[in-house]
């Protein structure tokens, strides 16, 4: 099963790297040449309110949507949309995917696709903590468990860079927590996650380097140390950071 | 691009993908409802045409003539069928079009698109879904048959299997185009309106424009219920199932090329150019195929087999040249007694219907009307017969060989069979439809998770 390299192996040059990628709906434009990087292992938020461009970004990064311009690259060589789907896995919000299924058959088909072993989806399972809704049909779980099951699903798939739209809502503070826990732990063996938040302190909390966006455009990108140095806020939250930049 | 950091889709085996395919559709409540209204459908149905054949075969038991004349096919298959045909074209896209546009609704089709299969073979395992859910709805039909052998009743195996080869063929033919619509539509009920309008404009186009002559004509030949008729007359013809093939593979590969979200319109439609030409090169190709077989055990579609084999030796070009209006019943009458099987038996027929100066109804002004002209090498001959009595020695009279001998034995002896059916209602209303709630139920119940975590 090929999995994320190792952030010690990686080169200088990111794996995903997106140039300039604009999308328009009709004339509005959602997105307005976004660039950003983001390397093995890193855990890079898209944060802005909602309309910002959060979803709409996410989607034409991984070709779901059509780009007007830019481009994904990927290692440095230009990722076309029809190929992206090999590197990058979106988990898109609002999914409550194969309702009539029970939670265990879902869970069941992705690793039967991605060939994960028994071992590797019950470890799955475990960590996201989905054991007690197994037998349980999808159209009757909480919109937490729901989101749990999706975050299981996601991590069966094994891209190297994940996208996640929302991932934590849903949760509990608590659960939050917890979730971020397993986030972590797959970074840490080099997986790169871009997740959409527009809970500031959730953000915060996971995120080791943030892309602020607000109508479409980026207004600030790195780690919460250098966007505290951009604003001048030395000891600014990323709240103040955010109202500061746009 | 560093081919071993991502994932390669060659990897990904088929049958996860086919298995909940299967366990989608099955799990949805149109499929089980189509099969719950089919059984009083088909049961009653095949209750009437039992009655009308029993009726008809208490008058053949008295005269052996009439008895040659009575066919289980004609008499109960496929009137029977008749009703599961009419379930598959109002109902069956609803259960086809689940397979896809459930996964539209619930953006689950996101998700599904990012597995490593290609739209083709997406959409391929959900025609797979959806021959499984026909096979199923064929149950209460199917079960028909079980019932008429018990009763006594006689089946030949060539027509009965061919006539079920023709619903299989129209089944997937609905389905491939339910699914296609589910592709392009948003919603499923844009979808099933889409479908409807196709599956029941084809009904119209029978209705209105059949047997009129021209544009009408040729727009009456995409009818999909056209699909049918040659299995109903007990003809397996290699051109319609190719074609029909053709319209399915067209169909499966415009929904691959519409499945998939974020491609603008415009860019789907310019991949779709490419498939239409290439079906539409298909289709021209298929309706070039003449190998038609008739498997009817009454041999309605062929001339006696003495005549046959003496007919099939005939290479010279047969020119046919017919004076009639297209509407006038005459013509009807010549091309099924005479013309088709001709055509299915020589070598080299040509038809020509002349341009008629009056037509049937007006009065005839022009004496020549209602003649037909038959050329065979450097000789020709005229008749005003639709008689294949008449017209088979005028032939042999061109071709300068005599008349073949008739063969003695191997007519149709007729299969008349008085029964009553009425038991069977019990298992048409009672037993059939128990047995599939029964089903209904066990593939609803709480799955275990056992062997899951095991």
């Amino acid at each position: 099963m090929p999995l994320a390299e190792s952030p010690t192996s990686e080169s200088s040059v990111p794996p995903l790297h997106v140039t300039d990628l604009t999308k328009r709906y009709g004339k509005e434009r959602a997105i307005d040449c976004v660039t950003f990087s983001a390397a093995a292992g890193d855990v890079v938020g898209i944060i802005g309110p909602n309309g910002a461009g959060k979803t709409t970004l996410l989607e034409t990064v991984v070709g779901l949507l059509p780009a007007e311009t830019g481009e994904v690259l990927w290692h440095g060589e230009p990722l076309p949309a029809s190929q992206r789907r090999s590197a990058l896995f979106y988990l898109p919000d609002g999914v409550r995917p194969y309702r009539d299924e029970a939670t265990f058959q879902v869970l069941s088909f992705f690793a039967g696709v991605y060939r994960r072993s028994r071992a590797e989806t019950a470890d799955t399972i475990m960590s996201v903590g989905l054991r007690p809704v197994l037998d349980r049909r999808v159209h009757a779980l909480s919109k937490g468990y729901n989101r749990r099951l999706l975050l299981a699903l996601a991590l069966l798939a094994p891209h190297p860079v994940l996208l996640m739209d929302e991932p934590f809502d849903g949760f509990d503070l608590r659960q939050t927590r917890e979730i971020v826990g397993v986030i972590r732990n797959q970074a840490a063996r080099g997986r790169t996650f871009i997740l959409a938040i527009h809970q500031l302190v959730d953000a915060e909390r996971i995120c080791d380097r943030l892309i602020l966006l607000a109508g479409g455009r980026v207004r600030g990108a790195g780690t919460l140390d250098e966007l505290r140095a951009q604003t001048s806020l030395p000891a600014g939250s990323l709240e103040d950071i955010f109202l500061a930049l746009t | 691009m560093h081919s071993p950091k991502t994932y390669s889709r060659q990897t990904a085996p088929l049958w996860p993908l086919l298995a909940k395919e299967l366990r989608e559709i099955t799990s949805g409540q149109a499929l089980w409802t189509m099969l719950l209204l089919l059984c009083p459908l088909i049961g009653y149905s095949f209750l009437q045409a039992v009655s009308l054949y029993g009726e008809s075969s208490s008058a053949a038991l008295q005269s052996p003539v009439l008895a040659n004349s009575l066919s289980p096919l004609d008499g109960v298959l496929v009137p029977t069928l008749g009703s599961f045909y009419v379930a598959v074209t109002l109902l069956f896209p609803f259960v086809a079009i689940r397979a896809l546009g459930q996964e539209k609704e619930t953006g689950a089709l996101r998700l599904l698109v990012q597995l490593p299969y290609r739209p083709s073979t997406l959409v391929s395992a959900k025609l797979a879904a959806v021959l499984a859910a026909w096979i199923l709805a064929s149950i209460p039909a199917l079960s028909t048959l079980i019932v008429w052998r018990m009763l006594g009743g006689h089946l030949a195996a060539a027509e009965t299997a061919n006539l079920l080869f023709g619903h299989l063929v129209y089944g997937l033919l609905v389905g491939a185009l339910a699914l296609f619509s589910a592709s392009i539509a948003e919603s499923a009920a844009t979808s099933a309106i889409i479908a409807l309008a196709v599956t029941i404009g084809s009904w119209v186009l029978d209705f209105t424009v059949a047997g009129n002559p021209g544009l009408l004509s040729w727009f009456a030949q995409l009818s999909l219920s056209q699909t049918l008729r040659p299995f109903e007359q007990g003809l397996l013809s290699g051109g319609l199932v190719l074609g029909a093939a053709c319209v399915i593979f067209g169909l499966i590969a415009l929904s691959a090329v519409w499945l998939p979200p974020g491609v603008p319109p415009l860019s789907k439609l310019r991949r779709s150019l490419p498939w239409l030409v290439i079906v539409a090169l298909m289709l021209s190709a298929a309706a070039q195929v003449r190998l038609t077989v008739d498997v009817a055990e009454d041999r309605r579609n062929s001339f006696p087999s003495a005549d046959q084999k003496l007919l099939a030796t005939l290479r010279l070009p047969l020119l046919v040249t017919v004076r009639l209006a297209p509407e006038d019943p005459r013509y009807a009458d010549l091309q099924r007694n005479v013309l088709t099987k001709l055509e299915r038996t020589m070598p080299n027929v040509s038809v020509t219907l002349a341009k008629a100066r009056q037509g049937f109804s007006g009065g005839s002004s022009d004496e020549s009307y209602g003649e037909v002209e038959y050329v065979y090498g450097t000789r020709s001959d005229i008749s005003r017969s639709t008689s294949p009595r008449e017209i088979l020695p005028l032939i042999y009279g061109l071709a300068g060989v005599s008349p073949p001998s008739p063969t003695p034995g191997g007519e149709y002896p007729g299969y008349p069979l008085v029964a009553r059916a009425d038991a069977a209602l019990f298992w048409f209303f009672g037993g059939l439809p128990l047995l599939i709630v029964l089903c209904w139920w066990w593939i609803r119940r709480p799955p275990s998770v056992d062997n899951f975590l095991a």
